[in-house]
């Protein structure tokens, strides 16, 4: 088992959004996260990733048998965790470059390997960068600085690249893409799927699992996953949408 | 007044050398000035209630002083004139100096020299500085460099001046960069404990000259600073100038570029560095007097927890100064909510045929920014010193002096070490 998800509830400014949930991912799998706006998807990443102001309320976390909820942000990331975000933050003044060189070398530090030589590092970039499809002179510019929503997808991407994760959380990296960006991303998240890395893809609408296949599908609605399944569960999606959840809720009332 | 001052004023009436008969100047002015208090604009958000009872050991004339080494500068190959508590560690009549400079100690200034040097003297600096003033009447040392007209000097002149634990000194630099004339001088002052000095340079820039000017204002967390760098701007003359200022018990620095003439161009830019509890007081004036000057001035201060950074970014533009262009910028980032930063622009436009834009911005650390480097694995202490270095690069960046720049990139990481809220 990579991730363990028991009972979790958290919250948010004292509101309760995450509401008993459950979810446990083994090496290699890809689980898609679909769901209505507001059903706390982007919450699940955060809570997570250890981001300050998402409370854990109760419920367990284990992520390669560590207390995952007892380490810092940073410590999570180092020990393989991924967000890839729905909204990038943009930090001017620092360069992609140093900044996703300072993220290899803590990797590699956390790891036992020795940090990469300025050059070695520039090389690994080039290439990522490449993958991604966004010009060379993106490594020198500012974090996110003045890119489009869909460079700073692209540029998520290259960062889960560059830090070769074990778990990977993309929150909504299809959002906001046209199709030829949408193939970009889900070619570089493919190219990292190698039976061990696993991959949590959040996504609002079915069109990003044609271009990555999940193992499992889950439903996430107010603060739980109401329905689990295989892909063909998407298509389901796809097809009703999610105004059938309503009728469930009230089921499981 | 303080006793402090009082004691100041004492001890004037021993100083006695060439320059007797314009630092009597100083002193009448210096006898009519009150002691300021919080009313005093100038010193309304820096209380000088530390210095009122000071009581030091005066830095003798004579004293021989520890060898002190420059901290070295790889890749700057300066001419380096090395001061201790003020007093000369450098043998000045060793000194291989470039082509067309001469380079002397104040008091050693020779006959022949001595009246137009004396001429320099307040010729930048205006009287109104208080500690300004103080170090017109007691800096009995100090360098006096004299470009000569035309001469291009490679080599960057350096004057490190180290203060040391319970030990006051006033230290003065006098810079003539003749006409069509380039030469860089950097003003480094380091060293800790309870130390309290003043140290003033002043600059006059012939016409068509050119000027690198860097001042690093590195004292420790004991010192008292009080200092000014002053320039007069020739016709058609150039300044680039760089300061970096630490925080400290109490440091205050003033500037003054003064378009005395037509077509001039300075460029200044000011970086400030607040440690917890520390306190830096920076006020910089611009003088458009001539018209067809351009000024560009980008300050910007990191401040740490329980610390206090003032700036006060003056431009006056006088009735004749039509076609001016000036533009100061001030931005701060507060690292707790417990520092505190005090800016104010202030302008006065008496032409109306100029363009003159400023502007002052506070932020606090931005908690996302934080998170996001943290979530790629990079600890909070190293993301807060990536996110300090963000917000300084740009003037850091813009030093024309590589080996500068390059050697300030590890102090400065070291100084943010130093800034975080532990
Ligand atoms: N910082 C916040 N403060 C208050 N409420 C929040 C905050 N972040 C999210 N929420 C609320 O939590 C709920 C889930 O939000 P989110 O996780 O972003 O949903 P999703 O990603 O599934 O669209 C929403 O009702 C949202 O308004
Ligand atoms: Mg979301």
């Amino acid at each position: 088992m990579m991730l363990t998800i028991k009972d979790l509830q958290a919250s948010v400014e004292e509101k309760t959004i995450i509401k008993g949930l459950n979810l446990t991912i083994n090496p290699g799998e890809v689980h898609a996260i679909m769901g209505p706006n507001g059903a706390g998807k982007s919450t699940l990443g955060y809570v997570l990733s250890g981001r300050e102001g998402y409370e854990v309320e109760s419920g367990s976390v284990e992520f390669e048998k560590q207390d995952l909820l007892e380490m810092e942000v940073d410590e999570r990331a180092r020990a393989g965790i991924f967000l890839a975000f729905q909204y990038p933050v943009e930090i001017p003044g620092v360069s992609n470059m140093e900044f996703m060189k300072e993220s290899v070398n803590a990797a590699r530090k956390e790891r036992g390997e020795e940090p990469l030589s300025a050059a070695e590092f520039l090389k690994t970039a080039k290439a990522a960068c490449k993958q991604v499809n966004l010009p060379l002179d993106f490594l020198k510019r500012g974090v996110n600085e003045g890119f489009s929503g869909g460079e700073k997808k692209r540029n998520e991407i290259m960062q889960m690249i560059l830090l070769q994760p074990k778990l990977c959380i993309l929150d909504e990296s299809d959002s906001g893409l046209d199709i030829d960006a949408l193939k970009v991303v889900a070619d570089g998240v493919n190219s990292q799927r190698d039976g061990k890395r696993s991959f949590i893809v959040v996504t609002h609408y079915q069109r990003l699992l044609d271009y990555i296949q999940p193992d499992f599908v889950h439903i996430l609605a107010d603060g739980k996953i109401v329905k689990s399944g295989g892909p063909e569960l998407a298509k389901e999606v796809e097809t009703s949408g999610y105004a059938w959840l309503e009728g469930h809720e009230e089921a499981s009332a | 007044m303080s006793q402090w001052l009082a004691n100041v004023l004492d001890r004037a009436s021993t100083v006695n050398d060439w320059l007797s008969p314009v630092r009597q100047t100083a002193l009448a002015t210096l006898r009519e000035q009150a002691w300021p208090t919080r009313r005093t604009e100038a010193w309304r958000y820096t209380s000088l209630h530390e210095v009122a009872e000071l009581e030091l050991k005066q830095a003798g004339n004579s004293a021989s002083v520890a060898n002190a080494e420059a901290p070295a500068i790889a890749g700057l190959n300066s001419l380096d004139l090395v001061f201790v508590d003020g007093q000369p560690v450098t043998d000045f009549s060793m000194l291989t100096l470039s082509a067309g400079v001469t380079v002397t100690q104040l008091h050693g200034v020779n006959a022949e020299q001595q009246g137009r040097i004396s001429e320099l003297f307040n010729q930048a600096k205006p009287a109104h500085h208080l500690f300004g003033l103080v170090n017109d009447v007691l800096a009995e040392q100090g360098v006096v460099i004299d470009v000569a007209a035309g001469a291009d000097v490679q080599q960057p002149i350096r004057i490190v001046n180290f203060v040391t634990d319970g030990v006051e000194s006033h230290h003065r630099v006098l810079v003539n960069v003749g006409d069509n004339a380039k030469v860089t001088v950097i003003e480094h002052g380091a060293g800790n404990g309870h130390s309290m000095n003043t140290a003033y340079a002043e600059y006059v820039l012939g016409s068509e000259s050119k000027l690198e000017h860097y001042r690093f204002a590195m004292h420790g967390q004991e010192a008292i600073h009080m200092g000014g760098s002053h320039f007069k701007m020739g016709e058609s003359s150039r300044l680039n100038s760089t300061i970096v200022g630490y925080g400290s018990r109490l440091t205050r620095i003033d500037t003054d570029v003064i378009h005395a003439a037509e077509h001039a161009f300075a460029k200044m830019n000011c970086i400030y560095l607040l440690a917890p509890k520390e306190h830096f007081d920076l006020h910089t004036t611009i003088e458009h007097a001539k018209p067809n000057g351009t000024s560009e001035e980008n300050a910007r201060g990191i401040v740490g927890d329980k610390a206090k950074a003032v700036f006060n970014g003056r431009i006056h533009i006088h009735r004749d100064a039509q076609k001016t262009l000036a533009e100061l910028n001030n931005r701060n980032l507060l690292l707790s909510r417990g520092g505190q930063i005090n800016t104010k622009p202030e302008l006065e436009i008496y032409a109306d045929d100029v363009q003159c834009a400023h502007g002052a911005t506070v932020a606090e650390i931005a908690e996302k920014e934080l998170y996001y480097l943290q979530t790629r694995g990079i600890p909070r202490s190293q993301a807060l010193v990536m996110l300090n270095f963000g917000f300084v690069q740009e003037l850091v960046n813009q030093m024309p002096n590589k080996a500068l720049s390059e050697w300030l990139q590890p102090l400065l990481r070291e100084r943010f070490s130093a800034m975080e809220t532990k």
